[in-house]
């Protein structure tokens, strides 16, 4: 997406907001509550209309796909379904609707673990079986890119480890995964790139660890059997220093490589050493300070 | 567009709603059917209109698509449907054309079971029946009629949506406002989409509907003006919906 805006009377949304999405690769979009997420993914997906800025997939925008279900799945946050339908007859409209084979219902359904109530109506689904429910439709065309606005609310703990693997296996498979989540320590297990917005501003994107680590600003742990020596020669160096309770150090502005070398050269043995990342907590906290 | 109305069939099809409502346009149609044939003796000038014109699915059809598509709304919908129907135009004509269908089979059906019934009693009785050739041409108008107001519905459920305003809408323009437009500005009450266009397409007197001595317009010009509604509905609707966002 290029440049995409969104202003609903005197809030602005969404701000000049342009990031990718790499195949093969799951991408983690997260931002405080407000800060335009949902209202990004749904210009993506042609439901709301951008003041300015495009989003495509491949070059064509939603709308201009030929078989929009056979390119792109979507789970929106609040996915609803008619109360009154039972899961696999609203499976049933949707594979009709993209003109999918008849029997990706059943093994969807399997796949998801709502074989057993595929009959039931779904007024009385929990929270967790829509969403899988939900899930199920967007894998319904096995597209190539799948866009998941919170998939884990409503998730217990064994169907978020599942959805975890979903998104893992699906990236394997070569499908470009973006899933946003404010349960931060979802997306630190699953992602491989992030992107960070804030009062609908990008705050930061990229690798994970690049985002986490900050690669302008290296931040090194370090043990040493003679910490003394170290610090001073690592203050010598011009780096600062902090210590850790446990007796660590922790370097500012040093790769483990330049630590490691400063280390040898003082001929101080290294018991540890290593990039320093922060959480992803920290990192977004940290990224969407601004906008809170 | 096929696999778009495929899909709307569907949808059709698996909620208990549709059921609900045909259920009732039968039943109060059989009734209706009934209650003349046994208590009324009626002529053979009269009868196709007295016992065999009671099928009372158009106004159903009329509710059902005004629920149908408020529904997508009702219920939130709409944005999976437009995900699956990313252009939005088709995806209304989908849904009119699943509703002119629905209307057609839905009136075709209480007809023929209204003719079964009318038959019946009034064979038993005794009394005079239709003409074939009239009763067929009485379907086929009512058929029409039912198929119109589906799509009207339609159009009329993506222009309010809110469920509940679009229905006592409906209700309200068609029991109450277009009647009292008819009795007091005939010449504009005439052409009606509710009441006035429908009697006058079926072509059955002004009077046997409770519309008095109404002048109505000429059968084919109300299917034509019926059309050109359905034409108005449809284009502000497909407006409306092109515009909106789905937060």
């Amino acid at each position: 997406m290029s440049g995409l805006s969104k202003r609903y009377g005197s809030v602005q949304a969404v701000a000049d907001l342009s990031f990718s999405v790499e195949a093969g690769r799951v991408t983690g979009f997260i931002g405080p509550n407000g800060a335009g997420k949902s209202t990004t993914l749904r210009m993506l997906l042609g439901l709301v209309r951008p003041d300015s800025g495009t989003a495509s997939f491949n070059g064509h925008a939603y709308a201009q796909l030929e078989h929009p279900a056979g390119h792109v799945g979507a789970v929106l946050e609040d996915a609803s379904f008619h109360p009154g339908r039972s899961g696999r007859n609203h499976l049933r409209v949707l594979a009709a609707a993209g003109s999918h084979p008849p029997g990706r219902v059943d093994a969807l359904l399997e796949r998801v673990g709502l074989a057993t109530a595929a009959d039931r109506r779904v007024k009385g689904y929990s929270m967790g079986m829509r969403q899988r429910l939900g899930l199920a439709a967007a894998l319904l065309g096995d597209p190539e890119v799948l866009i998941l606005d919170e998939p884990a609310n409503g998730l217990d703990p064994p169907g978020i480890r599942w959805i975890r693997g979903l998104l893992r296996t699906e990236a394997e498979r070569g499908r470009a995964v973006l899933v946003s989540s404010h349960l931060l320590s979802e997306l630190a297990q699953s992602v491989d790139d992030v992107v960070v917005i804030a009062g609908g501003e990008l705050r930061a994107s990229g690798p994970v660890e690049q985002v986490l680590g900050g690669a302008n600003d290296p931040v090194t742990r370090v043990r040493s059997q003679d910490p003394r020596l170290l610090i001073a020669a690592l203050r010598e160096c011009g780096h600062a220093i902090e210590i850790e309770s446990a007796g660590g150090l922790i370097v500012r502005g040093a790769t483990p490589e330049e630590v490691g070398r400063v280390a040898a050269d003082q001929r101080v043995a290294l018991v540890e050493l290593g990039a320093a990342t922060r959480s992803l907590e920290d990192a977004f906290l940290e990224l969407t300070a601004a906008a809170s | 567009m096929k696999a778009l109305l495929h899909a709307e069939l569907i949808k059709l099809r698996t909620t208990r709603t549709f059921a609900a409502l045909a259920g009732a346009a039968l039943g109060t149609s059989l009734l209706l059917t009934a209650l003349v044939s046994l208590l009324t003796e009626p002529t053979q000038d009269s009868v196709l209109v007295d016992v065999f014109a009671s099928d009372t699915s158009s106004l159903f059809i009329l509710v059902l698509a005004v629920v149908g598509v408020s529904g997508e709304w009702r219920h939130r919908t709409i944005a999976g449907s437009l995900l699956a129907a990313p252009r939005r135009l088709h995806f209304l004509a989908a849904k009119t054309l699943a509703f002119v269908a629905a209307g057609f089979l839905l009136s075709v059906s209480i007809y023929v079971a209204v003719a079964v019934v009318g038959f019946v009693i009034l064979s038993v009785r005794d009394l005079p029946l239709p003409q074939a050739g009239e009763l067929v041409e009485l379907i086929a108008r009512g058929a029409l009629i039912a198929a119109l107001l589906g799509a009207f519905g339609v159009c009329l459920g993506a222009l309010v949506r809110n469920q509940v305003v679009a229905i006592v809408g409906v209700l309200v323009l068609s029991f109450l406002l277009e009647p009292l437009l008819l009795g007091l500005v005939p010449e504009v009450g005439r052409f009606g989409p509710f009441v006035a266009l429908p009697t006058a397409a079926i072509d059955i007197s002004p009077e046997a509907v409770g519309l008095g001595d109404a002048d109505l317009v000429a059968p084919g010009p109300a299917v034509l003006l019926m059309l050109a509604w359905i034409g108005a509905a449809f284009a502000a609707g497909g407006a409306l919906l092109r515009r909106r966002d789905l937060e």
